[in-house]
């Protein structure tokens, strides 16, 4: 099949967006390559501390008279850059597709999640409000005012480039604050055309700011004082580290961290349906989601052992059917359905696992190591899917977020056993159930100890106007982002208590 | 992702091509056959906004198809890849018959994706069935037109 033209024709060099302008950072560049053809198509800069600085300082400039813009005007901006969004939907589709790898339906998928959080935020009016109450005592009223706060950082994971930074910053600056941005550095790009939008939209210099680098610019972020808050998305040491330093400087923080999400597949399943949302879930977006599936769980709730054993067959083997046909190349062939891994250490990374897996005794059921791919591509970051048999909870692949598009099939004899199994991980981020009955799935919404819940759902991510939740090791704060939840967490709640004489 | 068989992308690719397609013929007919003028740029007006339904659509969805698991593995895109060129020597009459053809064999395609689409959100399988009904109304305009026209004939 012929590729889906590129929106990249020649290599760019990334600048700053601070104070309404593009700047040139005096950091050293760094190429950013696209994963599947392995060519350069970016050179992204390390932005200096003083960079940091003087996005953070115009940030600074720009928050008093941006509070004091009415929220419905506030909101106008937001509703032009989701029309500038919309009509740029292809470009920075392809652009994501470019610089991660996914394949164009999950890059235009990710292009409308981060358009649903923009016209999310545009409710700003009534989201913000606050409420009231007469006469708790003679004459006397009480009322919450939500309030900004300033200036937010936010740093983003290189998984997906467009849509996570917009799980908060259109709150935050649709309640009167402004933001700082750090894209990951192996993915910068979407941000870049992200802000050239909103420059476009007409936001007042100042209220929204990108500066590229890696770990000594979110190092700066976290150490600056005129950043109130940090939003944070990436591994789980390093959300642990952000949490702990925001602490130490006062800063309100969402860190949403690493997963080992399990599935459980219980013996009412309605298994082909079951099969395809594994599919979606272990390798869509070839495994480097949050949200991924990690751990399919075969429950032998009320069998026998001869009932259970050709239970869990079936399931692995319509598992591994469904895997082994999966189409992988280049996500701008849209005939594809996997692309590669993001960059050749990721795939390394994978691939210690699997290495890990073999030795510790699980059966590698299907060996994505032999890579087969539509269109003749560098086999730098690919790997096809990959499935474990056997798997046992304790094992390096049963227990460790692997990031990747490989899958550790488990046995568990009852639903007790599989919600221990669950619960015996460090990780909270996701779990589902495929089942019919609704007792079970009851039980485990009711027990499980997971921020995102899925009942016959192999992907259980919020929309943009519920919180994005997590527990356990995989969040680091109180408030969540998206909705509600984000506004309160970019505004204070003052209260006022009035009477007159 | 879907198991074995087509990406989202490529059914809607399939089906604004087939939409480009029907526009480009009917243009191609309008000027072919000053009697069906009106009839054929309206039609060709139509195909070009079913293109932009089915586009808003796919982008609107995508997201919740990939999330929820889309099925179009099995189909055979080929029955559905009518010829739509208008050949020099077509009469008046044959350009109705050959344009009715792919009305007719376009509805089936639509209504066999809304079939397949129906566990999804309710904007995608109606979407396909509102195009289906539009190919279809014009597979019985074209019809009727053909009728007017043999019992002219007559």
């Amino acid at each position: 099949m012929p590729l889906l033209e590129e929106p990249i024709k020649e290599v760019l060099t990334l600048r700053n967006y601070i104070g309404g302008e593009w700047l040139e950072s005096q950091g050293e560049l760094t190429d950013v390559v696209n994963p599947a053809t392995c060519r350069v198509i970016a050179r992204v800069p390390a932005s200096t501390g003083e960079e940091v600085d003087k996005a953070v300082e115009a940030a600074k400039e720009a928050f008093p008279d941006w509070r004091r813009t009415p929220p419905l005007a506030r909101a106008r901006c937001i509703f032009r850059l989701k029309e500038l969004m919309e009509q740029r939907f292809e470009e920075l589709s392809r652009v994501q597709t470019m610089e991660h790898g996914k394949t164009i339906d999950e890059s235009r998928g990710e292009t409308r999640r981060g358009i649903e959080q923009v016209e999310v935020a545009t409710g700003i009016p009534s989201l913000m409000m606050g409420y009231n109450l007469e006469d708790i005592a003679s004459g006397i009223d009480e009322y919450v005012i939500r309030q900004p706060l300033g200036v937010f950082g936010i740093i983003a994971p290189f998984n997906f480039p467009f849509m996570v930074p917009l799980w908060y910053a259109p709150y935050a600056v649709a309640a009167g604050n402004c933001v700082v941005i750090k894209p990951s550095p192996h993915v910068p790009i979407s941000q870049a055309k992200l802000a050239e939008l909103v420059n476009e939209a007409g936001f007042p210099p100042g209220i929204w700011n990108v500066v590229h680098g890696a770990g000594p610019v979110a190092s700066h972020m976290l150490e600056h004082r005129d950043i109130t808050g940090i939003c944070f998305v990436g591994s789980t040491p390093v959300g642990r580290e952000i949490y702990k330093r925001c602490g130490e400087t006062g800063k309100r923080v969402i860190a949403q961290c690493g997963a080992k999400n399990f599935l459980l597949v219980m013996p009412d399943a309605d298994l082909p349906r079951t099969i395809a949302a594994c599919m979606t879930s272990f390798f869509g977006n070839t495994g480097q989601r949050c949200l991924s599936g990690a751990n399919l769980v075969i429950v032998g709730e009320g069998q026998n052992d001869q009932e259970y054993e050709a239970f869990y067959r079936k399931v692995v083997d319509a598992f591994v059917e469904a895997a082994s046909k999966i189409r992988v190349g280049y996500g701008l062939d849209d005939t594809v359905q996997m692309g590669p891994l993001q960059n050749k250490d990721r795939k390394e990374r994978v691939l210690g696992f699997i290495q890990k897996g073999v030795e510790e005794g699980a059966t590698l059921t299907l060996d994505g190591r032999n890579v087969k791919l539509v269109g003749d591509w560098p086999h730098t970051c690919f790997l096809n899917p990959t499935v474990f048999d056997d798997v046992a909870p304790d094992m390096t692949i049963g227990r460790e977020e692997i990031f990747g598009p490989v899958a550790s099939i488990m046995r568990a004899r009852s639903f007790d056993d599989a919600v221990e199994v669950i619960h015996g991980n460090p990780y909270g981020n996701s779990a589902a159930i495929f089942t019919s009955s609704g007792k079970w799935a009851r039980e485990f919404q009711y027990r499980v100890q997971c921020g995102n819940i899925g009942v016959n759902i192999g992907i259980a991510a919020p929309m943009a106007f519920f919180p994005f939740g997590g527990m356990k090791e995989s969040f680091f704060g109180t408030l969540h982002g998206q909705g509600q939840e984000a506004i309160r967490f970019f505004t204070d709640s003052k209260v006022v208590i009035q009477r007159w004489f | 992702m879907t198991r074995p068989g087509f990406t989202a992308s490529t059914i809607i690719n399939f089906a604004e091509k087939l939409e480009e397609d029907a526009s480009r013929f009917y243009e191609q007919l309008a000027s072919a056959f000053p009697q069906g003028r009106e009839t054929f740029l309206a039609f060709a007006r139509e195909a070009k906004k079913s293109r932009a339904l089915i586009s808003r659509t796919y982008q609107e969805t995508i997201s919740d198809a990939i999330e929820t698991g889309f099925s179009f593995e099995d189909l055979d895109l080929n029955r559905y890849a009518a010829e739509a060129t208008v050949t020099g020597d077509w009469s008046y009459p044959d350009a109705l018959r050959a344009a009715m053809k792919l009305e007719q064999e376009a509805a089936r395609f639509y209504l066999e994706l809304a079939s397949r689409s129906q566990s999804l959100l309710a904007t995608i399988p109606r979407a396909f069935t509102r195009v289906a009904q539009a190919r279809r109304d014009r597979a019985q305009k074209l019809s009727s037109a053909l009728s007017a026209l043999k019992a002219s004939d007559t």
